[in-house]
């Protein structure tokens, strides 16, 4: 059978060399080489076109193998529910999530870093968290496409639409390599643990510190990733992307290509019952006026109010670049305005370049994370034990662009003399800085989990501050079905210079329609 | 400092992904994952020692609700068969390990791929689908494996698929396959006549596990403990289930390894209804380490408890 398939497609080929052969005569000048390799491609495409029609054979073998048993007394009964005309449309999901929440300290900032969306804490009374729309479904074969819209909802602003996810993967039956995957488009990316999952799957209302200072909650940039399961007895995969810079922990990409990541993970079962895996990655790339924010004295910092943020990539273009690159060599020399600093109102000073700043420089962002379960009955849908940690090393130094505005009155006494004057002060800074953070999540009846979290930020390097930042938190959950979520969450955060905040939530989290296997 | 730091960060890494994946490469064997131990066992029975086999459940986990762990992937990854109960009973699990391993030959439509539920007669498939009737399969019920008929065709099918992707060793699947059902069929003959005599006996059942069991031999299921399939018993409902006992002198209330006991036992200390927790599976009980003894086992207990 596949002798035949050969011999046609062998004369097919054949037939297709005599005819091309007189259009490449047609071009003057042609050598023999040229031919010569031309007739190779023919050859090795051909080749492929053989090997194709091969598996293509096996395939049809195989489907009139199965032919066979259907004509049989035992085979399947055919009761499928009738076919209907939606049967090709995408699964969708629907995710709600609302809060209501209380907090004992009246404004919390996490300084040394910019605010995004996602890094501060959850609204006082009742807000709606984020609401996602889901949408995904195989194209063929060979693709699979997602594409998530999340609308954001923050007191006292128009609800905002964001697309969160809108890629394209392939499926096993690309038939590339076993074990290999490709995603292009928006995804939520693989990085360290928590990274590729959509935050009403965790298991804490929030995201820990180093998610909200270093990813303003997780990297969804526009990219290229590829994966690889290797074949061996215990888990191994590893895998990297490209990706454009345009999203926390970068910005304002210049070529649309300046970031990129690897990692590698390994994991196995532990004993019957349990399961482990641990993995590094690494995120590097460039970033341009990341995040810049005008800076206003005295301003109270509130979550959402800054007027840059990461999800959009045209901010700050009125922004006047003042400094070039022949900066780089000053540290710390750019002091327009030094003939007055205290040492206290520097080191506030260099903290605000972190915060609020535009940062142009180099990130380079490392993470090791870590996974244990253990379901002591053999099943986790009884009860079981999660422990989770991760550790970020960011490593971040670049010039930082601090967009100043001074009040200058001729006349102290006279409102009419004042005038603002504002300017761009850029620094030379480190950014480095590491974060890390532990749970236990225990689930002690089908419907009941109670966890423990605790983080630590360090502020970055030459902000030059003596504490880091730190919360502890504390869980309880219901779930009235695999679908549906209750939770209440008690937070203290003990952020650098502000006072210690006791936050309690409470959260639903529920979701309707299609719903996906889990993840490890 | 910190740029050596990465590299020995990085090398530590690639240097423990070569290990693990060094020693994997040459075995020659053709390497079957079954999703639950009573596949695990048809897999050993014709594949003898041409086969590797690994079970991703053991007869105390409950099939529906186990983890896409990375051991997993790991499994499926290698797998050239991959053997399960289907009709969504691993909708849970088995997509992501399908996606994540990216095995070729094991996906759905591959001739590694063997879903039972596919070649037997399903039975409560539901008219119509709500989440509000609590964890529907949209194909049946996907216990099948409780027949033995349904045993005997899934030994089949495996030989089929074990001589396809593995020719070299084809007469010793076939001759296997032909030992095998020698011994079943002559099982079979004597079950069939234990099974006439409980034929009638009324059982109260926890999750409705047992289906494909009570149409075999002709137990009645006079109720279930949980409110719905998937959704754990209730007072009120364990109430209704009392009342209806009392009325209908059930004979025993039947449990796998894996369903929990608490429901069960509450029923049975107020009608004194006896609770028979069952092998399920291959190696649900001390003893039953194969298909044979699995059904020996259980219509031994069912006999006792009908006394």
């Amino acid at each position: 059978m596949f002798g035949a398939a050969r011999l046609t497609v062998c004369m097919v080929f054949g037939m297709l060399i005599v005819l091309s052969a007189p259009d490449t005569h047609a071009q003057s000048g042609t050598t023999v080489e040229a031919i010569r390799a031309e007739l190779e491609t023919l050859k090795r495409q051909y080749e492929d076109r053989i090997s194709t029609l091969e598996s293509q054979l096996e395939a049809l073998k195989h489907e009139s193998h199965e032919d066979e048993h259907e004509d049989e007394p035992h085979a399947r009964d055919h009761s499928d529910p009738p076919h209907q005309d939606n049967a090709f449309n995408p699964s969708i999901s629907l995710v709600l999530d609302g809060r209501v929440a209380n907090h004992s300290a009246d404004e919390s900032e996490l300084a040394g870093y910019p605010a995004g969306h996602e890094s501060g804490r959850t609204p006082s009374g009742l807000s709606l968290g984020h609401s996602e729309l889901v949408m995904n479904g195989s194209i063929d074969d060979k693709f699979m496409g997602n594409l998530t819209l999340g609308l954001g909802v923050h007191p006292g602003e128009p609800v905002e639409l964001e697309l969160e996810e809108a890629y394209v993967r392939t499926l096993p039956g690309i038939g590339i390599m076993d074990g290999f995957q490709l995603t292009a488009g928006r995804a939520l990316w693989t990085f360290g643990y928590l990274n590729e999952f959509h935050a009403h799957a965790d298991d804490f209302a929030d995201r820990p510190l180093p998610y909200r200072a270093y990813l303003d909650g997780a990297f969804n940039d526009d990219g290229v990733e590829m994966s690889l399961v290797l074949p061996t007895d215990m888990f191994a995969e590893f895998g990297g992307g490209v990706f454009r810079g345009d999203d926390m922990p970068f910005g304002g990409s210049d070529s649309g290509v300046e970031a990129w990541s690897a990692y590698g993970r390994i994991g196995g079962d532990a004993g019957r019952d349990g399961a482990w895996r641990v993995g590094a990655s690494i995120l590097n790339g460039r970033a341009h006026d990341r995040m810049g924010g005008v800076h206003v004295h005295d301003d109270v910092h509130d979550d959402h109010g800054d007027p840059g943020h990461d999800d959009d990539p045209g901010h700050d273009d009125d922004h006047d670049d003042d400094h070039d690159h022949d900066h780089d060599d000053d540290h710390l020399g750019l002091h327009d305005d030094d003939d007055d600093d205290h040492e206290e109102e520097e080191h506030e000073h260099l903290a605000d370049f972190f915060t609020g700043g535009a940062f142009t420089g180099n990130t380079r962002l490392v993470a090791l994370d870590v996974r244990y379960t253990w379901a002591p009955t053999g099943n986790p849908r009884e009860s079981e034990l999660i422990l989770q940690g991760e550790y970020f090393w960011r490593v971040e130094s670049g010039l930082y662009t601090l967009h100043e505005e001074h009040e200058t009155c001729e006349d102290p006494d006279d409102p009419h003399t004042c005038h603002v004057e504002t300017e761009d002060v850029v620094l030379d800074l480190d950014g480095g800085s590491s974060g890390w953070y532990v749970q236990g999540v225990y689930k002690f009846s089908p419907q009941w989990r109670a966890g423990a979290r605790y983080a630590r930020l360090e502020m970055p390097k030459d902000a030059e501050a003596e504490e880091d930042h730190s919360a502890f938190s504390a869980m309880v959950d219901w779930s009235s079905s695999e679908f549906g979520r209750v939770r209440l969450q008690y937070n203290r955060e003990n952020l650098y210079e502000q006072e210690d905040d006791n936050q309690v939530m409470l959260q639903y989290i529920m979701s309707l329609g299609a719903h996906g296997a889990h993840s490890f | 400092m910190m740029g050596r730091m990465y590299r020995f960060a990085l090398s530590v890494l690639i240097a423990g992904i070569l290990s693990v994946a060094l020693p994997a490469s040459a075995t020659a064997e053709t390497r079957i994952l079954a999703c639950e131990p009573e596949w695990a066992a048809i897999a050993r029975e014709i594949g003898g020692s041409d086969v590797v086999v690994h079970s991703a459940t053991h007869a105390r986990q409950d099939a529906h609700y186990i983890r896409a762990r990375p051991g997993l992937i790991a499994q499926i990854r290698r797998a050239d068969i991959l053997f399960c109960s289907g009709a969504d009973l691993e909708a849970g699990w088995l997509p992501v390990l399908l996606k994540r391993g990216a095995r070729l030959v094991v996906q759905h439509g591959q001739p590694g791929n063997i879903m039972a539920s596919d070649y037997v007669r399903m039975l409560e498939v539901p008219d119509n689908l709500d989440r509000s009737h609590g964890h529907v399969h949209p194909a049946g019920n996907p216990h099948v494996h409780l027949d033995p008929e349904n045993i005997g065709i899934l030994a089949r099918i495996l030989t089929e698929r074990l001589v396809l992707i593995d020719p070299d060793n084809a007469d010793g699947y076939h001759s296997r396959h032909a030992d095998f059902t020698a011994r079943w069929d002559k099982a079979r003959a004597t079950w069939r006549s234990r099974a006439e005599k409980l034929q009638g006996m009324k059982v109260i059942v926890h999750h409705t596990s047992w289906p494909y069991l009570l149409q075999w031999i002709g137990l009645d299921r006079v109720i279930a403990l949980e409110v719905l399939p998937g959704v754990s018993p209730t007072a009120s409902h364990l109430a209704q289930v009392l009342d209806r006992v009392s009325s209908s002198d059930a004979d025993a209330i039947l449990l796998t390894p894996f369903d929990p006991r608490d429901a069960a036992e509450w029923v049975s200390a107020r009608s004194g209804v006896p609770v028979v927790e069952l092998p399920f599976t291959v190696g649900g009980r001390e003893g039953v380490d194969d298909l044979f003894s699995l059904f020996d086992v259980t219509l031994e207990l069912l006999e006792g408890a009908r006394g």
